[in-house]
Parts: structure tokens; sequence; C-alpha cells
């Protein structure tokens, strides 16, 4: 069976749990106090009512049970707060106030007993009220009871038990109210954080939970699911651009292959060309088809992890001379100067060949926009905040200002760089590599226009020291 | 020589045979890694090529296993993924190459053939020859037909690596990560300007050259 639908709601709930706590708790409490007091007025009673005895076995040790009677009668008519009732060793009222005992006279051991006591107010009216005794056998058969009357005391327990049933009254609505108002709050968090999961779930990356800015465990809550909503989006918004920068950089190339391999075909069936070169250069396209899409997953993936997943020490210094070293011949090569500065043991902490890669991206750039008789330089050192700064300062064309953020994205390449080789993916992987080591890069301008060349670029890779 | 190619992708499986045919080598094909395994087992292989990811039993497992069986058969292992962690994992587990997809097919020949060499070239050698050319790798000293050649310490090593491969195709990728230990892609071929600068060191001066550019590869060092 189903339950209806404000039934299964956790206000509902919360509730009815505040409600059985409060009842429970004041049902124990109640019963306590009554308990309590009830009780005091008997114990109370006894203790009166045994003094009284005590004067009275007292009575009857000196002077027997003719003193006692004597003794009995002088007190029932004083102004005493006890009823009396002598009884011979048959249970024959003898003495006293009250006709009968309200004691079984079977009873051998001294017996308590609540009982009723009939008596006439000043104006004549019967009353009853209520009264507590015990009742002795003495040494020679008689029976002696003494009562007294705890009407009043009984009153008070009366008025306490009334009022303790108006406080239960009280008790349901307050655990209600309790109830309601809690559970009003936690569920309104909650439907907060319902209203935005289910508008993620429906497509919306960009519903956020909002924050009450009271720092208790729903806005704990929040925060923690806004931030994974923020990776989420961050991720999801990489993975699509990454895709779509696949489709859009791996068509053109594909698309040239397939319609060189088709000419290719036409023309060697035809008898016009060298099969061979026709593979050659479909092999050295698909080459680069190959290595775009190498290079998209390399940044997808450290943009996807955000970090360096396992980051080792290393000396960068050396890195950095290790990398050169390799593109210092490409450099003589296009007659260009290439000059080092590195600061001996620079330590990061980071992955060795994404660094690497990073580096020799740079200097790649460097080299390959570099004209003939320019210089291409690499510094490494530390800088006074301790950061470690890599920077590869060239004397190439250079990036103008407005446009330096632009040729982080992927796939852009600026005009003037068009026709040189390489997929625009280098600087940002770069950027990528320098973020996931909680570092950055920076792109500046060179060393300025020399001999109408320039202003060239100075690109610096900044990471936190290890 | 013989390979046994383990890969679940039939189609990748059996065009690497055919490449593998056509280079003249001896080819057999496992289609995951249970079937690889009794295949490792039954017969004797100079190479064999084992894909990471299969169904029933994954590469490294596989490797690890044989391993331990005391199979000492040079591995190479391809993976889709090209983490630096995965390709730890799987030189831990026994594989001695490891080539990440997307991967130029000469690149999967020239590193069997360069796995199966190294097998036979075990011991410890303190003079290599190839040719008219010799190196002495306590003296660092090489010289061409008598005639002595200077090379700067990173060219040495570079001559030393095709020259421990001669006859065989390196490509760049193998040469920069055996000879600079970088595993990464330069966007330039950097490592063909190094090649020049050591086939004028080498060549220059002679009538038949010795480095040759094997096209769509890489380099090869000829006697």
């Amino acid at each position: 069976m189903r339950l209806p639908a404000l039934a299964r709601t956790t206000p509902f709930r919360l509730t009815l749990i505040f409600l059985s706590l409060f009842a429970t708790v004041a049902a124990i409490f109640l019963a306590y106090i009554y308990i309590a007091t009830a009780g005091e007025v008997t114990r109370q009673a006894d203790r009166e009512i045994g003094r009284e005895f005590d004067s009275l076995q007292a009575v009857y040790a000196r002077g027997g049970i003719t003193a006692l009677n004597q003794e009995v009668i002088q007190r029932s008519v004083g102004d005493r707060p006890f009823v009396y009732l002598l009884m011979d060793a048959h249970a024959k009222p003898v003495t006293g106030t009250l006709a009968r005992t309200p004691v079984d006279p079977a009873l051998k051991a001294p017996a308590e007993t609540g009982f009723r006591i009939t008596d006439t107010d000043p104006d004549g009216a019967v009353v009853h009220t209520q009264g507590w005794g015990r009742q002795i056998r003495l040494p020679s058969g008689e029976l002696l009871f003494v009562g007294a009357d705890i009407s009043e005391g009984r009153a008070a327990v009366i008025r306490i038990v009334r009022a303790i049933e108006g406080a239960a009254v009280l008790v349901i609505p307050l655990g209600l109210v309790v109830g309601l108002v809690v559970s009003r709050n936690v569920s309104r968090s909650l439907a907060e954080v319902n209203k935005a999961v289910a508008a993620v779930e429906g497509g919306d990356l960009h519903a956020r939970i909002p924050v009450r800015g009271v720092r208790d465990e729903y806005d704990e809550l929040a925060l923690r699911l806004n931030g994974m909503l923020d990776r989420l989006e961050r991720l999801m918004g990489g993975l699509r651009h990454a895709g779509d920068a696949i489709a859009h950089d791996l068509r053109s190339p594909l698309t040239r292959l397939r319609a060189r391999l088709e000419v290719a075909l036409m023309e060697v069936e035809a008898g016009h060309a060298d099969p061979r070169a026709a593979l050659v250069q479909a092999l050295e396209d698909s080459d680069a088809v190959l290595r775009t899409f190498s290079a998209v997953l390399a940044i997808t993936r450290l943009e996807a992890a955000g970090r360096i997943v396992e980051p080792k020490p290393f000396d960068v210094s050396e890195l950095a001379g290790g990398v050169a070293e390799l593109y210092e011949v490409l450099c003589e090569e296009k007659g260009q100067d290439f000059g080092m500065e590195l600061a001996p043991g620079l330590m990061i902490k980071g992955d060795r060949d994404f660094v690497a890669q990073a580096l020799a991206n740079l200097l790649d750039n460097a080299v390959k926009y570099t004209p003939g008789g320019g210089a291409v330089m690499l510094r490494a050192r530390r800088r006074g905040s301790g950061e470690i700064e890599i920077t590869v300062t060239d004397t190439g064309p250079g990036i103008p200002e407005e446009d330096r953020d632009r040729v982080l994205e992927r796939f852009v390449r600026l005009e003037q760089s068009r026709s040189a080789p390489g997929s625009g993916l280098g600087l940002s992987l770069v950027a990528a590599v320098a973020t996931a080591h909680g570092g950055r890069l920076e792109l500046d301008e060179g060393p300025g226009m020399v001999d109408g060349k320039g202003p060239g670029l100075r690109t610096a890779l900044v990471f936190p020291p290890a | 020589m013989r390979i046994l190619v383990i890969e679940d992708d039939a189609a990748a499986a059996s065009a690497m045979c055919r490449g593998l045919g056509e280079a003249g080598h001896e080819c057999m094909t496992a289609a995951d890694g249970v079937f690889g395994l009794d295949a490792a087992r039954a017969g004797t292989f100079d190479v064999m090529v084992v894909d990471r990811m299969m169904p029933r039993m994954d590469g490294v497992t596989l490797v690890e296993t044989l391993r331990r069986e005391g199979d000492q058969t040079p591995v190479l292992f391809l993976s889709a993924l090209g983490e630096i962690e995965d390709r730890v994992t799987g030189l831990k587990a026994g594989g001695d190459d490891y080539l990440v997809k997307p991967y130029a097919f000469a690149e999967l020949i020239a590193r069997v053939e360069a796995l199966a060499r190294r097998r036979e070239t075990g011991s410890v050698q303190t003079l290599l020859r190839t040719g008219e050319l010799e190196m002495d790798l306590i003296g660092r000293r090489v010289t061409r037909a008598g005639k002595e050649i200077d090379l700067q310490p990173r060219e040495f090593q570079l001559l030393e690596y095709l020259m421990r491969h001669a006859g065989q195709s390196v490509t760049r990728t193998m040469l920069l990560e055996e000879v600079w230990e970088y595993h990464f892609d330069p966007q330039t071929n950097v490592i063909d300007v190094h090649i020049s600068r050591l086939r004028s060191k080498i060549d220059k001066g002679f009538d038949r050259p010795m480095l040759q550019t094997v096209r769509g590869a890489g380099y090869r060092l000829d006697a």
C-alpha cells in the first residue's frame, strides 16, 4: 500500500517523530511527578500516624488497656487531626470516632489502608474526605486503628494531575509546531537541492543551489554540490570543445587525405602517376592527423584531470638544458643565435614528460617564427616570490596584445602564422600543462623592434616551487 | 622471425599480420588474453605484441603470468592508455616496450624488430662494428674505414643506438625515447636535424652513405 504523498514527505515524518518524542518525554515526566507527589502524601500521613502510635503505645505500656482507652477517648474529642478506633479482641468497637474499622480485623500484622471519612461540616452537611490509616494488634489482643485525613494532600495531588493533564494537552500542539518548523527548514533546503539537481538532470548544467550564508550543513552541502557542478560543467564544456575541435581539425586533413587518394587512384589507373609517391603523401597526411589527435587528447586529459595525478619532484633546470640541447641545433640550422641562462638546481613537482613537452613546444614556436639572423633565448630562474620561471624569448613578430589570450585557445592560429606548419595546439597544450602543475603561462612582448624585426615574444612558464 | 599478435580487434590484428608478413616475418594472431596465453605457452616466438585491454584476460595479467612461468619472450604492449603511469604499469608487469594507439605501423615494425634484436645481443659489448664503422665504447672513439670521427656526446649516443640497431628502421620517437629519454611528441622533427648533423660527420667524404632515411618510418644505418 502506498502512503499518501503528504505522509511520504520528510516534514510529515519529522513532525510525527517530534510529536511522539514530546508525548513520550511528557508522559514519563508526568508519571514521575505523580508518583512522587501522590506517594509523598501517604508517606507524610504514615509518619504522623507513626508518631501518634508511638505516644499511644507509651500510654498502653504505662497503664495497660484501661489507660489507653482513656487516652483514646480524650484524644477523640480533642482537636487532633486523627480518627481513632479501639476494638476488643473480637473486633468489636470499644471506643473511637469510627463506627467500624476500614481494615480487615483478621489481619494480624500492622496493616495500612486508605479509607473514606464521613463527617459533617460546621453547617451540618455531610462531607466525605480521604483518609489513610494503620491498624495494629496490641499485646493483650485488642485492635487499635489510627487514621489521618489526607484529603488536603490528595487535593493538591489532584490539582497537580489536572495541571499535568493540561500540560499534556499543550505538549501535542507544541510538538506539532516544533516538528513543522524544523521540518519545514529541512524541507525547504532540500527542495532547493532537489530543484537544482533536477535542473541538471534535465540538461541545464548552469543550475546551482542557493547558498544562504549561514554556514550550516546545508550550506556546506550546497557549496560542495555547486563545486561539483562547476567542475562537471567545466569538464563537459572541455569535452564538448575537444569533440568540436577534433571534428573540426581532423575533418579538413581527413578530407584532404581522401581527395588525394581518390585523385591518385585515378591517375595511377590512367598510368599518369607513380603510386608510390601518392602513398607516401597519404602516409604523411595521416601522420599529421595522428599528431593533431594526440595533442588534443593530451590537452583534454590534462584539463579533465585538472592536475598531475602523481606529481614527482624533478630538476627543471636540468630538464630545460636537455630540451634546449635538442633545439639548439635547430636554431643553428636556421641561422639563429641561441642563448641559455639556467640557474642550477631549480626543483618543481609534477610530470617531467609533460613539462618537457611544454618547453619543446615553446622552443619550437620560437624557432619557427623567428627569422634567420634572429635570436632565441632560454632562461630559468627563481622569482623573488619563490616561483620558478622558465622563459623563452625570441625576436620574431610576437603576438599583438589583444590576441594573447586567444592564442591559448585550441586551434587558434593567427593570420600571419597560417602558412607555417603546426596544429594550432602548441600553446594550448603548454597552458594546460602549466595549469595542471598549479602554474601558468604568461605571454609578453620580446626585446622590442630591432632593424625592422620584432618586437618578439616572451613566453614564461611559471611553476610553484617543489 | 616469429611474432605472436594478441589483440582483440580482429581487423587491426589482421592488418598487423599482413604488414609484418610483408616485412618478412611470420605472424600468428590470438583473439583475446586466454587464447593468447595458450598460444604463447604452445609455441616459441621471437616477439609478442600484446594489447593491454582485452576480454577475458587483460594484457598485463597475461604477461605477468608468462613471466612467472619463466617465459622471457620480449613483449611490446599496445595501449589506448597513454598516461605515464600506464606505461610504468606495463613495463613493471614484464613488458619490454610500450606503444600508444594510434601509432604508425612503421613504428610498430621498427620496435618489434628492435626487441627481437635486443634479445640476440644480450652480452655486454665494448666494440660495435657496422660495415666500415667502428665504435669503441670504452675509449669513446669512432672511426670509419680507420679514419677518426669527432662526435659530440649526444651524437655518440645517437650513433651507438643506430649501430646497435644496424640494418633495421628506427623511428624518430624511438630515438627520442632511447637517446634523449623523453616521452613526448616534438612538434617539428628536431630529430631530423640531429641526424643530418651526424650524417654529415659519418658520411661526408665517403662514396657510399650509411645513414639512410626511410620514408614514413625514420632512419636506418646500413653496413
